[in-house]
Parts: structure tokens; sequence; C-alpha cells
């Protein structure tokens, strides 16, 4: 529909309601100003229904026939000019009004008729509806028959009586069923439609009960001859037209609030909310209650959606469209074919939720990595435990037990030569006192590589052992006898081990304390001195500590105010 | 005290794992006299052959196959256990006593706790060996002196004299007044007024019998 056109239709229905109001004031007997209000108010509705129609959707052709009741509704007031020729054109258009309404409900929301068969009933209603005007009045001579102060009828043949009535009797049963065929397949369009396509028919619903209460209304009173007043049924009853343009006017506004919501309801979900609130959000934001949020399997064998019901993109199904959301094909929308009328909110929606997956894709790709990362870092040191493990017991098994045996040997020596040669005997006591040296370094060193006392008898027997060993005073407040795992032991193993090697290097303290609590959950470790304090926790022994204690999952802290001591404090954790 | 040559030659059983040393203190001990009845590779080895020989002395390092953690230092405790009569000595490479306790937990009578790089010194190591056979305790004096010299605040043993402290490791390896008495000069007499006055200012209760002496000193010079 161009911008051209629908202009000259606007222009041309304001000009109808100016000359409605104008021929108010004919002279004449001056028609009631409720009819003229009436008529004008639900013309103009449908005209207004109509520009809303195609702002809303362009595509569809609802704007034109929205428009073209409105016109068919306002032309028959022309009759209200009172000359032959309008008079006479009013009675032919007089029921058009009601082929269209039956053709914007069928049509309805597309503006496109489903089906050859409903095109042919379309057809028929505007056939008949005009055509049983004009027999009507072939046969109606208003002078005589009823309004005394019409003008002519032109196309008046023979003002019998009786023809006029014989037709009226049977023109009933044609136009009931032509309505009830009308209704039947307005009934058989809703119940097929869901979501998205149900929730726009509600204004269309609201029409056909309008439509067909007020005619039942007229045409009911009309054939028993009840004594309503023509005010009423002519000039308030028709008012209740004016519900659906009404509601149609008024969803359009709300669908226009929507694309606002869309973009809220997307930033109201919390960053790695699953995937059902995000399906639920757009769901709202669409109005449509169908929608499924599918995504594609990890084997990418298929699509599940949020609910687990398996989605072939191939083949949405009758009336169900797919959306692909962002450009990996990974997730897609599958909605109520209905909304491909307002594609810029589907699109709008579609990127925002596309967005919205993709944070959280990235968000647990992050997750993921620093998973990983956390992971390779415990196999690192735990890696890096086994090597010191290993390079113990090598030591221990081979230079260690060969320099036993090489003193073992020299105390032979050693004994053979008593007594025969002073040289030889202080040479193999020299060599016996090198070689004992060397075994207590090799010792040490072994020890600080890996204790084997740990391995051996667990975190109790070898915090007992650094303590002996601390050249500080240093006492155990409380110790845990039990064991725990191997990571966790070697954890706060080196935690005091570390602890208590700056407490002799740097603190210049008098007394050390450890302290290792098992908590729910997690080993506190604690060593506390009275020392100097001012420790710097970035210094490259407290970091490559703390870095220890983060791998096994834990926390390193520590206090060391200047002149106040320091404490160091280890949380890992332990199940 | 009953420190006398026994008529006959100690039997000893060695447990070691490494060939080459199992081998040399075999020949060792035999040249110093010992009768070495029989050696095992392993620990279950060693309690086969102290059911099936019932040696005076079994010898044991305490890191043993299979699992080379303490299954040395397990035997030793079920050998005095089930069989009283069979001292224990066990070679260790700690100097730290987080093993000792373990070992004299249940009665330090006939047990010893030796360091590997003792057994060079011929002399001490076997004399260790005869003093646990003869059921007294050895502990090894460095592993004693290392704990005597632990830094401390505001303990007893502060206030102790050299003489004291001296007296108090002796003890603490074992040693019966006798042989603290030969070592350091003393007369009999005048070392039990030391020990009863040192025992007094640690609160420790003075215990007559070495063997629970051993025990409270160890303990008291843990702490």
């Amino acid at each position: 529909m161009s911008r051209r056109l629908r202009a000259i239709l606007i222009a041309g229905a304001v000009a109808m309601v100016a000359y409605e109001i104008v021929v108010s004031y004919v002279p004449g007997p001056p028609p009631e100003l409720i009819f003229v209000i009436t008529n004008a108010a639900v013309g103009l509705s449908f005209l207004v229904a109509g520009i809303a129609a195609w702002q809303r959707w362009p595509a569809s052709r609802l704007g034109l026939l929205f428009t073209i009741v409105g016109y068919a509704w306002l032309l028959p007031q022309v009759g209200q000019l009172r000359y032959a020729l309008p008079f006479t054109i009013s009675n032919i258009t007089a029921n058009i009004y009601a082929a269209s309404l039956a053709h914007l409900a069928l049509a309805w929301p597309s503006g496109r008729l489903r089906s050859r068969f409903e095109r042919g009933v379309v057809v028929a209603v505007y056939t008949w509806n005009t055509g049983q005007s004009i027999v009507s009045l072939l046969f109606w001579n208003p002078r005589t028959n009823g309004c005394a102060g019409c003008p002519a009828n032109l196309l008046l043949v023979s003002g019998s009586n009786s023809i006029e009535h014989i037709f009226d009797v049977i023109s009933v049963p044609v136009g009931l069923t032509i309505s009830a065929i009308v209704l039947t397949l307005i009934v058989r369009h809703w119940r097929s439609a869901r979501g998205w396509s149900r929730r726009v028919m509600v204004p269309l619903v609201w029409i056909s009960f309008a439509v067909v209460a007020l005619s039942v209304v007229q045409t009911v009173t009309g054939n028993l001859n009840l004594h309503v007043s023509n005010l009423v049924l002519y000039g308030i009853a028709p008012l209740i037209l004016l519900a659906g343009p009404a509601l149609f006017v008024a969803s359009t506004l709300r669908a226009r609030m929507a694309r606002g919501a869309v973009g809220s309801a997307i930033v109201d979900l919390e960053p790695g909310a699953p995937p059902e609130r995000l399906r639920d959000a757009l769901a709202r934001a669409l109005g449509d209650s169908t929608m499924q949020l599918a995504f594609r399997l990890p084997d990418g064998s298929g699509y599940l959606d949020t609910s687990g019901r398996a989605v072939d993109p191939a083949r949405p199904g009758q009336g169900r469209v797919v959306m692909p959301l962002g450009e990996s094909g990974e997730a897609v929308l599958v909605h109520d074919q209905g909304l491909e009328h307002e594609p810029q909110l589907v699109r709008l929606t579609a990127s925002a939720a596309g967005m919205a997956l993709e944070h959280a894709r990235l968000q647990a790709e992050v997750q993921a990595q620093l998973e990983q990362v956390q992971a390779s870092r415990t196999r690192i040191v735990e890696a890096g435990d086994a090597e010191r493990r290993r390079l113990e017991r090598d030591l221990h098994d081979g230079a260690q037990q060969r320099l036993v045996t090489l003193t073992l040997a020299l105390g032979m020596a050693r004994s053979r030569a008593a007594g025969a040669d002073p040289e030889l005997e202080s040479l193999i006591d020299s060599a016996t006192k090198e070689a004992r040296e060397a075994l207590v370094e090799l010792r040490e060193l072994a020890r600080g590589i890996h204790p084997a006392v740990l391995t051996e008898t667990g975190l109790a027997g070898a915090i007992q052992a650094l303590v002996e060993r601390s050249p500080v005073a240093t006492t155990i407040t409380a110790l845990p006898a039990g064991r725990f795992p191997a990571q966790i032991e070697a954890t706060a193993y080196f935690v005091v081990s570390e602890a208590l090697a700056n407490v002799a290097k740097h603190a210049a303290a008098g007394s050390a304390q450890v302290t290792i609590r098992q908590l729910t959950g997690q080993l506190m470790v604690q060593v506390s001195d009275d020392g100097a304090g001012g420790a710097k926790p970035e210094g490259s022994g407290l970091r490559g500590l703390a870095d220890r204690v983060a791998s096994a999952g834990g926390v390193l802290r520590i206090d060391s105010p200047p002149g106040s001591g320091t404490r160091l404090e280890a949380d890992i954790p332990c199940t | 005290m009953h420190v006398t040559q026994p008529l006959a030659p100690l039997r000893v059983v060695i447990a070691e794992d490494t060939v080459l040393l199992r081998e040399g203190m075999s020949r060792l001990l035999t040249e110093a006299g010992l009768d070495v009845a029989g050696t095992a590779g392993d620990a279950a080895q060693l309690l086969h052959l102290a059911g099936a020989l019932r040696p005076d002395v079994v010898l044991t390092d305490i890191r043993m196959p299979p699992s080379q953690t303490t299954e040395g230092l397990q035997a030793a405790v079920q050998i005095r256990r089930q069989w009283p009569g069979t001292a224990v000595v066990v070679v260790s490479q700690h100097v730290e006593t987080e093993h000792l306790f373990e070992l004299l937990a249940d009665d330090p009578r006939g047990v010893g706790y030796v360091l590997k790089e003792r057994i060079a010194d011929i002399t001490q190591f076997t004399d260790a060996i005869r003093r646990v056979a003869a059921g007294e305790s050895v502990i090894d004096p460095q592993v004693v002196s290392r704990l005597v010299a632990r830094p401390r605040r505001d303990s007893p043993l502060q206030t102790l004299t050299e003489r004291e402290l001296a007296v108090l490791a002796l003890m603490a390896e074992g040693r019966s007044n006798q042989a603290i008495a030969g070592q350091l000069y003393m007369s009999p007499k005048t070392l039990e007024t030391h020990i009863g006055n040192m025992l007094a200012k640690l609160g420790l209760p003075p215990a007559t019998e070495d063997h629970r002496r051993v025990l409270a000193v160890l303990t008291y010079l843990r702490r």
C-alpha cells in the first residue's frame, strides 16, 4: 500500500466525516444527532484501526480491509441528503459493510484469505449483501411503505408489498446460512491458532461477537415487530462495533511498548540465568506463549528446547517459524508464524536473545578456562610434589645407603688398621668424619626436598619434626592426629615450614606458635610469632606460598603490622 | 645391673633392604664377635625370622619394601610385643623424634633407636646392641642432644646448670646411673643428689627405674 494511496484514503475518510456533520444541518427533518455521532464514531474507529494496522504490519493487508470497512460503513450515510440518487445509493450499499467485516474477519491477521473456499465465501457474502439490497429495492416503494417523507427510490419496478414480503422471507435463511458459515470459519481459525496468533485474534473475536449480536438484535426486533425505539437500535447499539477497532488499536500500542520490553526483559535477566528463564522472558516480550528456545546438542545431532523436547529446525511444524540466534547456529527460536507480521519486534528480540546467549557462552567459557587453569595448576603442584618424593627416595635408596655402606667399610678398615699404622688410622678417621658429615648434609638436603615423614606418618609427625628443628622456641597449640589427602598434608606442611623459616630468618622473634585445626570443610593452619612484623606479602617466598595454597583451592592471609609480630593463616579446603 | 659379657655370642637378625649395606653390617657384626643368625630384605621376612630363630636382638631399618614407609618400625613394635625375649634396635635416618615415640610407646626396655651413621663406629654400635640385648634403652646421643639444645622460652630447663643438662641428656639416652657416674667422673652419691634436684626443678616424679625415667625425660624434652 503506497503512501499516497494511504493519504488519499485518510483524506477521504476525514472528508466523509466532515460531510456527515454538514448533512446533519441540511434542510428538511434533521437526523437525530445521536445517529450522526454513532455513525461517525464507528466509521472513524475502523479508519483509525486501519491506519494503526498499516503502521504495525506494513506487509499485511489488514489496514486496507479496516479502511474498506470504514468506508462501507460511512457510504450509506449519503442517504441523509434526501435526494433520490443518494437515497438509492445509500440503500444499495447499506449492507456492504457487513460483507467487508466478514472479509476482514476471515483474512485476519495477514489480510489475505487462507483458501479458495474462503475466497468463495467472501465473494458470496459481498454478492449476497449487495444483490439482496438491490432486489429488495426493486419492490420497495418507500412512500407507500413506511417512509412517507423519503425521496424517490430510483430502482423501483413494482411497489408490491407482497413481493417484497416474499423476498424478505426467502432472504432470512440464506443470510443466516452465510453468517453461520463465516462464523464457523472464524471459530476454526481461532481454535487452530496458538501463541501469538491467538493473542492477536482477540479484537477479531470482539468484532465478530459485536456484528453477530447487532444483526441478531436488529433482525429479531425487525421480524418480530418489537417496539424497540430506533434510537436504541440504530443510534446506540452500533456503538458495540467500536470494541473491535478499539481493542486492535490498544493492542497495537501495547505491541509498540513490547519492543521496549524486549530489551528490559533481557537486561533484567541476571547473568547466568538458566535458558528457560530466557525463554520465558522472550515469550513474554513477544507475546507468544508457544515460543521455544532450542539449543544444538553437543554432538550436533539435533536440537532440544528448554523443556527437553526435540526440535527440527528444518521442519518446525505447522504454523511455526524458525529464527536462528546469533551466527553460530547454536541456538534457534521457534515461534508462531503470525509473528512474521512483526518482523522488527522479532529481529529485535532475536538479537537481544543472541546477545544474552553470547554473554552466557562467554561467561561459561571463561569459567571453564578458569577451572582448567585451576586444575592444571593443581596438577603442576602435584607433579612437582611427586617429583620431589621421587628425588628424596632416590637419594635415600641410592646415595645415602652408599654413604652408610662406605662409612661401614671405613669402620671395618679402621678396626683392621688399629695399632698397625697410626698414619693410616688417622687417614681413615678423617675419611670417616667426612663421610659422616656428607651423610648428615645429604639427610638435610633430602628432607628439604621432601619430608619422608610426611608420607610415612602424616601431618602430625611432620609438623612435630619441623617444630623440633625450629631455631626459634616454637610450641604447638593444636595439631590434629588424623591423616588427610596428600596434597592437603603437603600444602599445610609447606605453609608451616616456610613460615617457620621466615620466623627464623627475618622476624627476630622470641617465640612462635603453630596451630592447625580441622574445621568443617577446611583445615586451618596458623603460624604466629612475636617478632618485628612488617612481612611483605609480595615477597617471593610468601608469594610462592600463596600460590601453593591457592593451587589447593585455599587462601593465605598475612597479618604483619610493623612491631607487632606476624601471623600467617591458611585455610585449605578439606572434605 | 648385669652388663656382663655373655658366655655365648649374641644372636642377631639383620633387616635391611639394600643388599650392600646388609652384607656390610653382617660382616661388621660377625667380626665384632656377634652371631648373625639371619638376614632379611623386608618386614615380612624379618617377622618370620624373628619367630623362627628367636634371636637375642633384631636390627632393622625403618623404611622397607614393599610400601617403603615405616614397615621396619611396625615390625619392630610387633616383635617387642610378641617375643619379649627379643630386643630391637631400629636404625634410622631420622634425627627427629616422630618415629621414636611410636617405638617407645609401650615400654622402652630392650629398645634402641640409632642413627644410621652410628653404624660406622663399631664400638659404639656393638655397645648399643649389647645394652639393648641386656634390656636397657638406647637413644642415639645426637637425637637427644638436638632435643636438649632446642630453643625454649620460660622453661625450667633454662635454670639447669651445664652439668645437670649433661646428666639429663645421658638419662634421656637411656644410660644407667652407674654409667652416667662413670662417664661424668662423679660419685654415685653426688649423681643421685643431682638427679633428685633436677627432677624436682622440672616437676618430674622421682622415678627410680631407668626405663620410666627415659620416657619421662624424653617426653619433657620434646614438649
